[in-house]
């Protein structure tokens, strides 16, 4: 930013004016006077002036620094004319800032001077061996025996014999091609080309024919290896192929020594420009011989008209014949622009991000800068526009434009038919002859258009951090799709080739049958998913790195679906009627499975029926689609297809008979719920009527961690409370099953009655309980258990919590009177736990619950998350609703994705946004019920910077809660944020890793078994009082009868069960409570059998005598000073006594402890 | 524990700097490891509190969660009969205030190492505590004094949370009748005071300093808050803040001294983030 300070400095004035309106002054500008034209005049020149300033009042500047400004001044009315400039700098802002960060990233990708001089010094070095290449003697192409054995040929010799000869011979010359001297290559992976002309006596004319050049170019290529490989100079030399095209063989070098991973040198040999004719190579004409390819002869043999274009061979070679050409372009048009080659590499890193500049068909740098250059030749952008604008204006390009339909030419006259007919993906060179998206699948190219219509969005939108989204998230598939399934085995596609007949396209792909099966796959695939994906995207093949080239041992092919969340599950596919001429059509697309339905609208249609009875089956009938159309059309087994939609939900489901992830079960609740509050409602006899009735539990926003199941109790199993006709646990048998209560308030009408004390509202509620209680009994038989605190429900094997509230208490706990009489509020932590028992969680959990109806994995992701978090032993510092926020806002704030429709990538995401986050400088904004306009995110940031340090670390914004995220006020601490960000990113890396490598062992539990080395003492528990021990991350070896029977759900009335019994969590309690400034505790409540125990460091330094500070210590005397410290042995041994029928055993690491 | 151990002989007490005599106390007589109870006698100069009578009362520190007060009145016998035993999470004066309220409706109490008093009967149980031997550890389970935990002690404690709702109604109706018992005679009072300041046949008013709660001021702080905010408006309007030339350019210097400021720090913010490479895309 050094020497730049002027036009910076007014980008830095503008946010301030931006800050300094708020809505409460609108209001005031009404008063029109002198002195606020006088002050508006002031502000115009203040920027200005603070410019000139600066220089002049350097001292002074000593004297300003620490004044605060008055709010008089801060707030001053506006006049309407203020008012519109305000607006235009923060538009201006948006940009510039945006602007600012891009050239701040340019630095980052730039290739640095020094950088440069290494690649220099090592192209002359390369340069003047290659020009020593000893001439050899004349052989036929099919001999390899001048070779020594040690040098491969990077080709495929597949038909063996051609006609030919070879010999090798030093270059005509050598030149630098690409990216590097046209000055927009950038790091990472920097690639630098040299292009070596093989001289024209070596060649042919004819010898486009029969891949008799790309014979010989891959045997000069061997040739100048092997003459490489014995110098000093070079690190490492490895054949690749350029994009993925086996036909397009070249040479990796790198330097030696610790450079060797700076940059490489490709090596390509290419024919003298001009050496061939370019009109041989037209889309439409033949230059392989299905005679010479097959090794048939064929019965009209000489024909010429009746082979089949080869247009993917024709373009591979043309493409060696223009990359200078390419060049002169390219620094011509270049030269014109100024921000050319910025502008290409923010393409770059653009694309990059996408991972979609590398690989087979891929769109790299090349077509980036080719597109920019097409732009400016059709004046659709400016050459004195930025770089920021270059890449808008591409992106609204491609993302307005549909190069699968119209292609595009940078060539005089354009004619792009032929092209079309030819490939999927048209944009034309200048020279007219070579179409540059030869190997782009109309996948990848809707993909690309998908993008950019999406970066276009999330730049327009003031709330989304434009620069974040477009220019610093990977987009990785497994991150990006919905589903992803891989195809193993690739030698399968050989088949499939044969199957879909093309042999023609095999042999234009010269026997590549990867890529010349994969368009009709992706065609095949997009016809039988239409209606449930938005857009169906494959994995770009990277590049093969190696000796020689191999036919087998490809790395699997992934393909990503991004799925329309309301019809991806639907197990229906309808189509045309019996007797339509489409019929047909449909029939054969989905063969033996289509079949004549008769529907209760009287329609007899086509149709196909999937298999699905749960929600969670249901959404992987994509996956069922997929492997019956493969199979059926492109004979590839279902053993080859690696389906990666759903592995991890294994970890959510439930035992039942039908498996499922808890989306039934969680919707029971919900309406035994329902029913309930309506029940309530229409309750009659009660002094107060109702107001309300809110659910605020996660199960009644469908994420609690394993929704209840309803279930009939086995009463031999219990004793019996006589009094009250209910159950308890029995001494020595397992710890019953346990049942969560779930918490609904029940807002009562504010009347005049209403005591104005806490105590006496106290006993008004209870007084409320019980009658509450009495009415549901009389009216509708339901077991009920009035408290002072709640009233417990006892309704389809269900248990509720009934809370009564009374919306002015928190106010009434708040007011205190002082010694003088006077009534002071003081915000105070009851009122405020009142507050978010009775307004804030019902709120959230009907907002939240609102969410799962427009996203219906909402729930499912939650449960997933929260799953982990407990794993983890987070749960304590996470809480459940922190929890279902932070999920909340991936579903909101999608950027740069879109709103995940599968639990799995909804995790994964999850994962990534909590330990990539920056939670130190920003704050996160959960935008819910869409409230929030851009000027509350403003608000809400300026008010964040001014107060960080006091806020806690993980920072939560809502619509109700801008200023203080009272969701994370408690928890977690900064240590614990380190840690869960840490384990976040471990298990991220992990999973994905296991999500991606099919080869690898299967086990996705593996992110849900936390390490226990890092604890100083683990508590092991007896499983059979664990009551959630069937919850467990592996379930349990022996399971215990916990009292209950399976079967339909109880009648109403009878005996009350055990509710909200946890032996473990009340044990976790009473250990918190005793040695809470000692140690933490850790558990998995979600059926974990060990409580992990870690020593705070600060309480073992020994501390002086205190009569507050003896608890668990003992003391020792040293002359007349008296130290205590934790008496560790009894605190061990008061474990194994307050736990006394639950712990196992106590297990004391006591060689990892320090003091 | 060990070196105070090895230092006292045996059947010694042990009193540390600071007057607190240690005993041991552990759970049942097989346990291997002790806690260390602090205690001495109770001596508050501020206190005069009947609870607490200050010749006979025994303050006894570092008490284990599982030590009730029953527990401990039966662990303190041994040297003379106990009055009373008080239990809390921190040593303090006893408070009483408000009414009395129903076990139903008090608050949970913590269950953590607490701070006792113990009050006997005679004051001469205090020297035979003092006097205990250091290494004859008091002992908290025995065979005909059980002490539950773990799971007894959680069935037992669910099994004790069932309340009759005859009973909480009972307790409900007896404290609210309490409650308005309290508001009417609060209301009374209040209107005796109200007549009081009514004109008597004669017309004279008696003026008194008034008791608590009478209308002398604004009686909320919000009140008072709004009325001073009134107050300041006021004065604000009526000052001249851009009537002479060096208020003019003090609020102008102010401002570019603001625009500086802020300019400063939002350098500083920049350099933070590209320090932090966060402008490196992968």
């Amino acid at each position: 930013m050094s020497g730049s300070g002027a036009p910076i400095r007014r980008l830095f004035v503008q946010p301030i004016l931006v800050k300094t309106i708020g809505p409460a002054q609108r209001e005031k500008r009404m008063i029109p006077s002198d002195s606020s034209r006088q002050e508006e005049d002031e502000e115009n020149e203040a920027p200005v002036k603070a410019k000139r300033s600066k220089a002049d009042h350097a001292g002074e500047e000593v004297v300003y620094h620490p004044v605060k400004l008055s709010r008089n001044d801060l707030y001053r009315p506006p006049t309407a004319e203020e008012l519109n400039q305000l607006k235009e700098a923060e538009s201006l802002f948006h940009c510039s800032l945006l602007k600012m960060q891009m050239e701040e990233l340019l630095k980052e990708v730039a290739l640095s001077e020094r950088r440069k001089r290494q690649i220099d010094s090592f192209i002359q070095t390369v340069t003047k061996l290659i020009q020593t290449v000893p001439d050899s003697p004349e052989v036929e192409v099919s001999d390899l025996s001048w070779l020594s054995g040690a040098v491969k040929v990077p080709f495929l010799l597949v038909p063996k014999t051609t006609k030919g000869k070879f010999h090798m011979a030093p270059p005509s010359s050598i030149d630098l091609i690409g990216s590097y001297p046209l000055g927009t290559c950038t790091k990472p992976n920097v690639m630098v080309d040299l292009a070596v002309t093989i001289p024209n006596d070596v060649l042919h004319p004819k010898d486009v024919l029969n891949q008799r050049y790309p014979r010989k170019r891959a045997l000069y290529l061997a040739g100048l290896a092997q003459h490489l490989a014995s110098s000093s100079d070079i690190g490492t030399m490895q054949y690749s192929c350029l994009h993925g095209n086996r036909l397009r063989p070249v040479l990796l070098l790198t330097p030696p020594g610790k450079d060797s991973s700076s940059f490489t040198l490709r090596v390509h040999a290419c024919p003298a420009p001009g050496f061939f004719k370019p009109s041989r190579f037209h889309p439409q004409r033949n230059n392989i011989r299905t005679e010479w390819y097959t090794g048939l002869q064929t019965s009209q043999s000489g024909k010429i008209s009746s082979e089949p274009p080869t247009p993917h061979y024709n373009s591979s070679v043309l493409g060696d014949l223009l990359p200078r050409a390419h060049l002169q372009f390219l620094s011509a048009v270049s030269s014109q622009c100024s921000a050319f080659t910025d502008g290409v590499a923010l393409l770059k890193v653009w694309l990059r991000q996408r991972e979609l500049d590398q690989g087979t068909g891929c769109f790299n740098g090349f077509l980036a800068s080719m597109l920019l250059a097409y732009l400016l030749i059709t004046h659709r952008i400016s050459n004195s526009m930025t770089a920021y604008q270059l890449l808008r204006n591409a992106l609204n390009f491609l993302a307005s434009t549909d190069l699968t339909v119209n292609g595009i030419s940078l060539a005089k006259d354009p004619d792009s038919t032929a092209f079309h007919d030819a490939f999927q993906v048209v944009f034309v060179d200048p020279s007219g002859h070579l179409n540059m998206c030869a190997d782009i699948t109309a996948c990848t190219y809707k993909q690309l258009q998908h993008e950019a219509s999406l970066s276009m969005q999330f730049w327009d939108n003031p709330t989304v951090d434009g620069f974040q989204c477009l220019l610093m998230t990977p987009k990785p598939m497994i991150r990006t799709s919905d589903h992803v399934f891989q195809l193993c085995e690739l030698v399968k596609l050989q088949s499939s080739c044969k199957k879909l007949n093309l042999l023609s396209e095999l042999m234009d792909h010269s026997g590549d049958y990867i890529h010349t099966a994969l368009p009709f796959i992706l065609s095949l695939l997009q016809q039988g998913l239409s209606q449930r994906i938005h857009l169906l995207t494959h994995s770009l093949s990277p590049d093969p790195k190696s000796e020689a080239p191999k036919h087998k041992a490809q790395p699997p092919l992934s393909f990503g679906l991004l799925l329309r969340a309301e019809l991806s599950s639907t197990v229906l596919d309808r189509g045309p009627p019996a007797d339509s001429p489409k019929a047909a059509e449909f029939r054969q697309l989905w063969g033996p499975r289509s079949e004549l339905r008769r529907f209760q609208d009287g329609d007899i249609t086509e149709a196909v029926l999937w298999h699905g009875e749960s929600i969670c089956q249901k959404r992987l009938v994509p996956k069922q689609i997929i492997t019956h159309l493969l199979q059926l059309h492109a004979d590839i087994p279902e053993s080859c297809v690696r389906y990666v939609g759903a592995m991890v939900d294994d970890v959510i489901k439930t035992g039942s008979e039908v498996s499922g992830t808890g989306e039934e079960e969680s919707l029971v609740v919900v309406q035994s719920y329902d029913d309930l509050s309506r029940k309530l409602w229409r309750l009659e006899g009660l002094p107060l009527t109702i107001t309300a009735v809110q659910g605020a539990h996660p199960a009644l926003r469908y994420t609690q961690v394993k929704p209840l199941a309803l279930t009939r109790k086995l009463y031999s199993f219990f004793d019996r409370e006589k009094t009250s006709r209910s159950l308890v646990p029995k001494e020595g048998k397992p710890c019953p099953v346990y049942i969560t209560p779930i918490t609904v308030i029940c807002h009562m009408e504010g009347s005049g009655k209403w005591p104005h004390d806490r105590l006496a509202i106290q006993h008004i509620r209870a007084a409320f309980h019980i009658q509450l209680g009495e009415l549901l009994r009389k009216h509708h038989n339901y077991t009920c258990r009035p408290c002072p605190t709640h009233l417990d429900v006892w309704k389809d094997g269900l248990v509720f919590r009934i809370q009564v509230a009374y919306h002015r208490e928190p106010q009434v706990l708040r007011e205190s009177l002082t010694a003088e009489g006077l009534l002071v509020v003081r915000d105070n932590d009851e009122a405020q736990a009142l507050e978010m028992a009775t307004i804030h969680k019902p709120l959230l959990t009907s907002t939240l619950h609102g969410l799962q109806q427009q996203h219906p994995c909402f729930g499912a992701a939650c449960r997933l998350v929260k799953r982990w978090l407990s794993a983890q032993l987070f749960s304590d510092d996470i809480t459940e609703d922190t929890a279902d926020l932070l999920v909340a806002s991936l579903f909101l704030q999608p950027a740069p994705f879109t709103a995940p429709s599968s639990p799995q990538v909804a995790f994964l995401r999850f994962l990534h946004l909590l330990s990539s986050f920056d939670w130190r400088n920003n704050p996160l904004i959960v935008n819910l019920n869409n409230q929030l306009t851009a000027v509350d995110y403003t608000e809400i940031k300026n008010g964040f910077m001014a107060t960080r340090e006091s806020l806690p670390v993980m920072f939560i914004a809502t619509p109700k809660d801008k200023k203080l995220s009272m969701w994370t006020k408690r928890s977690p601490s900064i240590q614990m944020l380190q840690r869960v960000i840490m384990v976040a990113a471990e298990s991220l890396k992990v999973l994905e890793h296991q999500l991606i490598d099919g080869s690898q062992k299967q086990d996705v539990r593996v992110i849900l078994r936390p390490p226990l080395e890092a604890y100083d003492v683990v508590i092991h528990l007896n499983p059979k009082q664990v009551p959630l021990l069937d919850q467990a991350v592996d379930p349990p070896a022996i399971t215990f009868s916990r009292g209950v029977m399976s079967g339909s759900a109880a009648q109403p009335g009878g005996p009350l069960p055990v509710i909200d019994y946890n032996p473990v969590s009340l044990y976790l309690g009473e250990l918190r409570e005793a040695f809470g400034d000692l140690a933490l505790f850790f558990c998995d409540p979600c059926g974990g059998t060990v409580i992990t125990v870690l020593w705070k460091p600060k309480a073992f330094i020994p501390t002086p005598f205190k009569t507050s500070q003896v608890s668990a210590r003992s003391v020792e005397v040293t002359g007349d000073e008296t130290k205590t410290v934790p008496n560790v042995e009894a605190i061990l041994e008061d474990f194994r006594i307050m736990g006394k029928g639950l712990v196992k055993s106590v297990e004391a690491r006591t060689e990892k402890w320090s003091f | 524990m060990a070196p105070s151990k090895k230092k006292h002989a045996k059947n010694q007490a042990c009193v540390i700097p600071g007057g607190f005599t240690v005993l041991s106390l552990q759970f049942s007589s097989d346990s291997a490891a002790r806690h260390s109870l602090y205690v001495k006698e109770h001596r508050v100069r501020a206190e005069r509190s009947s609870h607490r009578p200050l010749d006979r009362t025994l303050f006894v520190l570092n008490i284990p969660p599982y030590c009730s007060e029953d527990v401990v009145k039966d662990l303190f016998s041994q040297f003379g009969s106990v009055q009373s035993v008080e239990l809390r999470d921190h040593p303090g004066s006893s408070q009483e205030s408000g009414p009395k309220l129903s076990k139903f409706f008090k608050p949970a109490e913590k269950q953590g190492f607490k701070v006792g008093y113990v009050v006997f009967q005679i004051s001469s149980s205090l020297p035979a505590v003092k006097s205990h031997p250091h290494d004859v550890p008091l002992v908290v389970c025995t065979e005909h004094r059980p002490v539950k935990t773990g799971l007894q002690k959680w069935i037992q404690q669910y099994t004790n949370s069932f309340i009759q709702p005859e009973q909480l109604q009972q307790k409900v109706d007896s404290f609210m009748e309490d409650y308005d018992k309290r508001k009417e005679e609060e209301a009374e009072r209040q209107k005796k005071e109200a007549e009081e300041e009514q004109e008597d046949e004669e017309g004279w008013v008696k003026v008194t300093r008034g008791h608590k709660g009478t209308k002398a001021r604004p009686h909320s702080e919000a009140a008072n808050q709004r009325t001073l905010q009134r107050e300041i408006t006021k004065k604000k309007r009526k000052e001249l803040l851009n009537f002479y030339t060096w208020q003019h350019r003090n609020t102008q210097k102010e401002h570019i001294a603001e625009l500086r400021k802020k300019f400063e720090e939002d350098k500083q913010r920049i350099a933070l983030l590209r320090a932090q490479r966060k402008f490196r895309p992968y």
